[in-house]
């Protein structure tokens, strides 16, 4: 089922109704039975795959659970000595981690072979020069759940939780199902934690007309991105960005713009949607975005755009990686040769590279996006080499807090995100040509010489977007708290009109209707 | 709950209402000018007096007949509820929509409409549906004939299907706002213009010519609710040069008719008879008729309808009545209306409402 779909409108307003009329306690069970009956409308064989990670996280993080209380039961029964108890532990550990390998394995296995074992046979073609046309390695595709890279991030997360004891598995299978399967969650995240969730899934939750309105607010907040900006942008600017040998100079720049606009139009619409719809439930699910576009540095960026997922990265995997032994040992191994000072660096260098590696390859199975992503993390990794220089420069030129500098900074940042998505689209050698294009044969004369028009933006299009991106920007300089506590605050003929206004805006401008093929969510994909 | 919250949420909702329904009627399309078509369905439920004849089917009944000239000639109280490429299944939902109004006592049907059983062009389904009152019957010609890609919902919300029409509204879509003005005489839409019928492609053989075993089945529901409520079917074929009538469905038909003791005229062999002259009677080179070779259609049909038991001569009995002064009011419009095509088409050598 598409959020974007009367059939989703009817879903929601059923499920709502009958969420509501249940007794507090069979609300979660039917959140869980309309999940799967929103996901099996693609059909039912896209339940498969979430129904085994469900069940084998769920048994196996019971399984490491149950390990855990014998072992407490046994040092409460029999009081053991430090050695012992050590000795015990270190074999209670062993078999834990075990289970957790075999989780890990088996989870992530399902992922890499549904969503990267045709890249993964077009790699190895090219480098045994097996070549082969358009095709060859079609066999190699798998069905493709929606929202795969989601559920398995957001299940593992929870069973390497349960490995590090920071809460207990959740005993009742089918409330863990939910937790895996929350339809608004789980096609597009936010990836959230289980003791995060735990409340507010399973607590009973009394109508209150406040989230009624909060919610449905949001979902049009969401709607009015996908809808008005995103989808009426994204033709034009796919457009541009898949001819490059027609769309050069000025035109790389407006690529550039449009794609980072319609990404975020689009994700964060989708976010709007799915913690709006969330919200009409009672259920607060974690924010993805914390106004991106206000960043004045790269690094901070990402701790705002796609929050959650960062979030894992960070816990599962920086922190893993940069305390590996691995890391120790090269980082032994630079001590020798570049010194103490080098040497600490490199665990850092070593986790954030494969961070990035992770995140781009978590966005596609494509070179493109693994470049992508080791573009980022290099560019990080320079700027906090840089950080001290800057630091030094600015205590000596102090116009570092001036309003124009933040301004600068924040247009820099944008900018600077816009260039790294060029590696997401354009081939990578394209991206440094592309790049000089800009800066060598750019001129504004290029956009009135018919290239622009088969982008297929009407000038009624254009003043849409204008201002579909200037109330974007407006809110997008909130935090989202503030606009929900700011809606709460208003009369209510305030309120109605902000809603009101912003219904008939996306009904009657939105892009949406017979002969528009309902575009997926950018970020469904992943 | 207080009775100032239930105030408050009754004018919120009022007020909701009424935008989303002015804007709604904003949005659709009118059909006021170069395109008329899409407001012939609609325009039958403002009629006052009852009818003793109904014609459905496509543009070979609202281009080829006159049901003023039917009155004016023959007494018969005629209405045509024809649309653009209207489906046989349509064709029946129209007519158990025009039995819940009155009861004629024959129907025409055009079988054209038997070639195609799926409709291809959804801009068609919304000029037939659109027009209907919401009823049983227009549930039933939605479901039956919505495109795949079509959705009840925007049926039921013409603002969601016309909602981007925002950038090209024009100002026929303020002036009809409230109230559209006539543009058919009883279902006819009116061409007094004329080009002689030229040269057409030759008919393509075609791998099958059994009808669809759905367009069958609708038929045979149109004669089975014809047989119920006594009324006489008609099946006709109008007398048009292009696209091709082939024998073998025109053996089909008359087969049908043979089978269930029905009258089937197939005009195109009546030309003769009809006195149609394609170098005159024809306004689109011998696909349709103009309001000529439609008079004379009618004069044709007159006489067969008259021996139609039921169907009679009313000028008598409408005498100086509401019904007499309501078919001399749509002689007079349409006799306006020829006029002036007559003239203009004179003068121009086309229409300018119809013109590119």
């Amino acid at each position: 089922m598409h959020l974007v779909s009367y059939e989703f409108g009817a879903f929601l307003v059923i499920l709502v109704a009958l969420y509501y009329v249940l007794p507090g306690r069979f609300q979660w069970a039917v959140l869980l039975a309309f999940s799967y009956l929103f996901y099996i409308r693609g059909g039912v064989i896209y339940l498969l795959y979430p129904l085994i990670t469900t069940a084998s996280t769920w048994f196996l993080a019971r399984a490491m659970g149950d390990r855990t209380l014998r072992f407490r039961a046994w040092v409460k029964e029999k009081k053991p000595g430090r050695e012992e108890k050590t000795a015990c532990n270190r074999r209670v550990k062993a078999g834990q981690r075990r289970l957790l390998v075999l989780g890990l394995v088996l989870n992530f296995g399902i992922l890499a072979v549904l969503k990267y074992f045709r890249f993964f046979l077009e790699t190895i073609g090219a480098l045994a020069g097996l070549g082969g046309g358009e095709g060859v390695w079609a066999w190699g595709d798998w069905i493709l759940p929606l929202g795969i890279s989601y559920y398995t991030f957001q299940s593992m997360g929870y069973l390497i939780d349960v490995y590090y004891c920071k809460y207990e598995p959740e005993k009742n299978p089918a409330r863990f199902a939910l937790f895996v399967s929350f339809f608004p969650q789980m096609v597009a995240g936010p990836i959230s934690r289980f003791d995060q969730m735990r409340e507010e899934l399973y607590k009973p939750h009394r109508f209150q007309m406040e989230n009624i309105i909060l919610g449905a607010r949001r979902m049009l907040w969401g709607y009015f991105k996908k809808l008005v900006v995103a989808d009426r942008l994204g033709p034009a600017v796919a457009v541009i960005i898949r001819s490059p040998e027609t769309y050069d100079g000025i035109y790389v720049l407006l690529g550039m713009i449009g794609y980072a606009i319609w990404m975020y139009a689009d994700f964060a619409g989708g976010m709007d949607i799915v913690l709006g719809t969330a919200k009409l439930f009672g259920v607060l699910l974690p924010e993805n975005f914390d106004r991106p576009f206000a960043s004045k540095s790269l690094g901070e960026f990402w701790r705002r755009w796609h929050m959650t997922l960062m979030l894992w990265l960070r816990e599962y995997i920086f922190f893993p990686v940069s305390t590996s032994r691995l890391a120790k040992r090269m980082s032994k191994l630079a001590s020798k040769v570049m010194g103490k000072k080098a040497a600490g660096k490199v665990p850092v260098y070593i986790a954030t590279l494969t961070v990035w590696f992770v995140a781009g390859i978590w966005h596609g199975a494509s070179w493109n996006f693994i470049a992508w992503g080791l573009a980022n993390g290099v560019v990080l990794l320079v700027s906090q080499e840089m950080a001290g220089g800057y630091r030094r420069f600015h205590a000596i030129f102090p116009f570092g807090k001036t309003r124009a500098y933040e301004i600068f900074q924040v247009i820099r940042t944008f900018l600077m995100f816009a260039f790294l998505e060029m590696f997401e689209y354009y081939p990578f050698a394209t991206v440094f040509a592309m790049g000089k294009s800009l800066l060598t044969s750019w001129s504004a004369g290029q956009l009135f010489d018919g290239r622009a028009e088969a982008l297929g933006l009407s000038p009624a299009d254009l003043g849409v977007l204008a201002l579909g991106v200037a109330l974007m920007v407006r809110s997008g300089f909130r935090k989202a708290e503030e606009a929900e506590e700011g809606t709460k605050r208003r009369s209510f003929f305030a309120r109605y009109i902000e809603v009101f206004g912003l219904f008939v805006l996306v009904v009657v401008t939105g892009v949406y209707g017979r002969g528009y093929d309902a575009s997926q969510f950018i970020y469904n994909q992943f | 709950m207080n009775v100032r919250k239930i105030l408050k949420i009754s004018a919120v909702a009022l007020a909701s209402a009424t935008v989303l329904w002015a804007l709604q009627r904003l949005l659709v399309p009118k059909y006021m000018g170069k395109v008329v078509e899409g407001a012939l369905i609609r325009e039958y439920y403002e009629e006052k007096s009852p009818h003793d004849v109904i014609i459905l089917g496509d543009c070979e009944v609202y281009e080829n007949l006159s049901p003023v000239v039917l009155w004016r000639e023959f007494g018969i109280a005629s209405y045509i509820r024809g649309s653009a490429q209207q489906l046989i299944a349509q064709s029946y939902y129209l007519l158990e929509d025009t039995l819940r109004h009155e009861s004629p006592k024959a129907v025409i049907l055009s079988v054209s409409a038997m070639q195609q059983y799926k409709q291809d062009n959804e801009t068609y389904n919304r000029m037939t549906l659109d027009g209907m009152k919401w009823s049983p019957s227009k549930v039933g010609a939605i479901r039956a004939t919505m495109m795949e890609d079509e959705h009840m919902t925007e049926y039921v919300f013409p603002l969601l299907r016309f909602h981007s029409r925002w950038r090209e509204l024009e100002a026929d879509d303020f002036r009809y706002f409230w109230e559209k003005r006539k543009v058919s005489h009883n279902g006819y839409y009116m061409r007094a213009d004329v080009r002689p019928a030229g040269e057409f492609p030759a008919e393509r053989r075609r791998s099958s010519y059994a009808f669809d075993e759905r367009a069958w089945q609708y038929l045979d529901k149109i004669r089975t609710l014809c047989r119920e409520r006594g009324i006489t079917l008609i099946l006709m074929k109008a007398p048009s040069l292009y696209p091709a009538w082939y024998p073998q469905w025109d053996q089909q038909i008359r087969d049908y008719a043979g089978e269930h003791g029905l009258l089937y005229i197939n005009c195109i062999e009546k030309s003769g008879d009809i006195g149609i002259d394609f170098s005159w009677d024809t306004y689109d080179g011998g696909l349709h008729m103009n309001v000529y070779g439609a008079e004379k259609m009618s004069r044709y049909l007159g006489d067969i309808l008259l021996d139609v038991p039921g169907v009679k001569d009313q000028r008598q009995e409408a005498g100086e009545g509401a019904m007499a002064a309501e078919w001399e009011e749509k002689c007079r419009f349409y006799d306006e209306m020829k006029a002036a095509q007559e003239q203009e088409f004179e003068d121009k050598g086309y229409l300018s409402q119809f013109a590119q």
